[in-house]
């Protein structure tokens, strides 16, 4: 039997392809691994059993009739629970949801059906995506399977951890402010978040219209282009959607990066990322990832992101604004009802079910975004907030006049313990410090963990936990950003592209 | 900048987001509120005079507001396949004879 632990997608179709395993026995072999191994993890919130064997068979079917596959199909996924596929529940891991179902499918739901993925269930996350450590969930708390008594990461931890745990070849997350990049860089796995409007959102639970992005987390950079590449594209269901601008070969750059081009880059290193409060491991496995990167060829350059500082600010005006407007829709009447609600009249049940249904962190941000836009005060912080937006949006497009991408670690620190952020949500807040400005500015960003063997073996001794390093790229420049993570993957560890 | 919430004004934004909070909630809100406006007290000293705000391209009014400056792309108006008729009925919570049921709204 195959072992799951170094199976990444382009392995998995090749596999498939020399019939060296069906898709039937992978699938089986995933939901064994589940049933194992997910009652000390809790990534999933529910699963998908039934429909997920029937669809491999047919895969099979069809590779047995010679038929050609793409090459997602029969490629078992997990998907976070704010993304809709329908006849199954979408939660959103909030109680105001629990009893929801999808009644359509997310448009890169279609598109990964019309490849024939295959769906294992769905992951559990902070509720409404709104936290950094998948403790905000209305229903169960993630553990990271790298240690278990720390977080992975949020708030798209459950996808996180599956694939980290070998539960899914690959999965599916959606990035606010770094709810992909951060949980991958807690559970060692890669976490792309696309340039905003490369990805539709479409049957995306919608939690800030303007910075969320559904991406993949997988095991490799490659698989990350893999996934990437068949989710993208205009979707006349998302106004904001787009094709990338015509005049580039995207497809084949994404797919087949070219060493010699990633070698002429040029890397930018913000001073204002690597400042006092930076936790030592961190600091270290950057070094040494940085080390690796310049072996490639590239070159690095030192810039200033000035405004870097003010970002979190910015972001935690802008973000509950949209919150408490997005939010809104939830009024206990459509979707899904507390059947324990006792009310006698309409304005009753909107705040009885909401004030019930909604958890601490969704309650604090609706309420906050209601302030910052109410008048007298929308031109002190809404306002403001979105001309610092500009500043930060501008730092990065004159830094990409001098360089190609900028390297930064993705967090502050390494997966930190259960319960030690919870009290207080500042504290919390500040675990997406690094993640934020790439929203802010909608440019494509992607989570690395460290591989290099050194810091692997010095960590264990340690702590043994996970450090992730972040590349973002150029407005529509993800081929730059996945094929520089391709060659310093493949340098440090070849035996995932073998 | 105002960076205090007092119980008052609270209460009338717990009352615009049809939030129902207990004393206890309540308590943690104001607490919680207060630290995170101290923290926003930074963009104080940040001068953004003249700095346009990043908006969406239509800014005739406040609610067209989007941050992202895409331009706006609008699918052709012609006649097309809808799949998904009903589907927004389908899942009401309760239904019957096709009708959707809520729950009484008058005392």
């Amino acid at each position: 039997m195959t072992s799951l632990r170094n199976l990444t997608i382009k392995k998995f179709h090749d596999g498939l392809l020399k019939k060296e395993f069906s898709t039937l026995e992978i699938t089986r072999s995933f939901f064994k691994e589940i049933s194992e191994n997910d009652s000390k993890i809790n990534a999933y919130l529910s699963l998908n059993e039934e429909n997920a064997i029937n669809e491999a068979k047919s895969v099979d079917a069809l590779i047995a009739q010679g038929e050609s596959v793409e090459v997602l199909a029969g490629v078992p996924l997990a998907i976070k629970d704010n993304i809709l596929i329908k006849g199954l529940p979408a939660t959103a891991a909030s109680k105001i949801l629990e009893n929801y179902v999808a009644s359509y499918d997310a448009e890169v739901i279609q598109k990964l059906k019309n490849e024939r993925a295959i769906f294992l269930g769905k992951t559990n996350m902070d509720e409404f995506a709104m936290g950094s450590s998948t403790e905000n969930s209305a229903f169960k708390i993630t553990r990271n399977p790298r240690d278990n008594e720390r977080v992975p990461g949020g708030s798209s931890g459950g996808s996180a951890a599956a694939v980290a745990a070998n539960m899914a070849l690959a999965a599916l997350g959606s990035d606010t402010g770094g709810s992909i990049r951060e949980p991958a860089a807690f559970c060692g796995v890669v976490g792309l978040k696309p340039t905003y409007g490369a990805v539709s959102r479409s049957g995306l639970i919608a939690m800030a219209s303007s910075l969320d992005q559904i991406g993949p987390i997988t095991k490799t950079v490659e698989d990350s282009a893999i996934v990437f590449n068949a989710i993208r594209g205009r979707d006349p269901l998302d106004a904001t959607s787009a094709e990338p601008p015509v005049g580039q070969n995207y497809e084949n750059e994404l797919l087949n990066p070219d060493i010699e081009k990633i070698k002429k880059l040029i890397v930018g290193i913000p001073e204002e990322y690597f400042v006092k409060g930076l936790d030592k491991n961190v600091e270290e496995a950057m070094n040494v990832a940085m080390k690796t990167v310049g072996g490639l060829g590239v070159k690095f350059k030192k810039i200033s992101l000035p405004h870097t500082k003010y970002a979190l600010s910015c972001y935690y005006i802008i973000m509950p604004a949209e919150v408490s407007s997005n939010l809104a829709r939830f009024d206990g009447i459509r979707y899904s009802r507390l059947s324990n609600i006792d009310a006698s009249n309409l304005k009753d049940i909107y705040f009885k079910q909401r004030g019930s249904g909604f958890g601490q962190e969704a309650k604090r941000r609706i309420i906050l975004g209601t302030f910052v836009l109410s008048s007298g005060y929308y031109d002190a912080y809404y306002k403001k907030a979105q001309q610092v937006r500009r500043l930060v949006k501008n730092d990065f497009e004159n830094a990409f006049k001098e360089v190609d991408v900028i390297m930064t670690p993705v967090a502050p620190g390494p997966a930190f313990k259960i319960g030690e952020k919870t009290e207080d949500p500042l504290t919390m807040y500040l675990s997406d410090i690094f993640t934020i400005p790439a929203n802010l500015a909608g440019l494509p960003a992607i989570s690395i963990p460290v591989r290099e063997k050194m810091v692997r073996q010095a960590h264990r001794k340690e702590e043994g936990l996970p450090v992730g390093f972040q590349i973002i790229g150029k407005p529509w420049r993800e081929p730059d950003i996945l094929g520089l993570g391709q060659y310093y993957e493949k340098t440090t560890v070849p035996e995932l592209y073998e | 900048m105002a960076s205090k919430i007092d119980i008052k004004t609270l209460e009338h934004l717990a009352e615009l987001s049809r939030i129902k909070l207990d004393k206890k909630e309540e308590e943690k809100l104001l607490e919680d509120m207060g630290k995170i406006l101290a923290y926003f007290d930074e963009l104080k000293s940040l001068d953004t005079s003249g700095v346009e705000p990043m908006n969406g391209p239509l800014r005739r009014s406040v609610s067209e507001a989007s941050g992202t400056e895409l331009k706006n792309s609008l699918r052709e108006d012609e006649e097309r396949l809808n799949t998904n008729q009903g589907a927004g009925a389908d899942v009401f919570p309760e239904s019957k004879d096709g009708f959707l049921k809520v729950p009484p709204v008058f005392q």
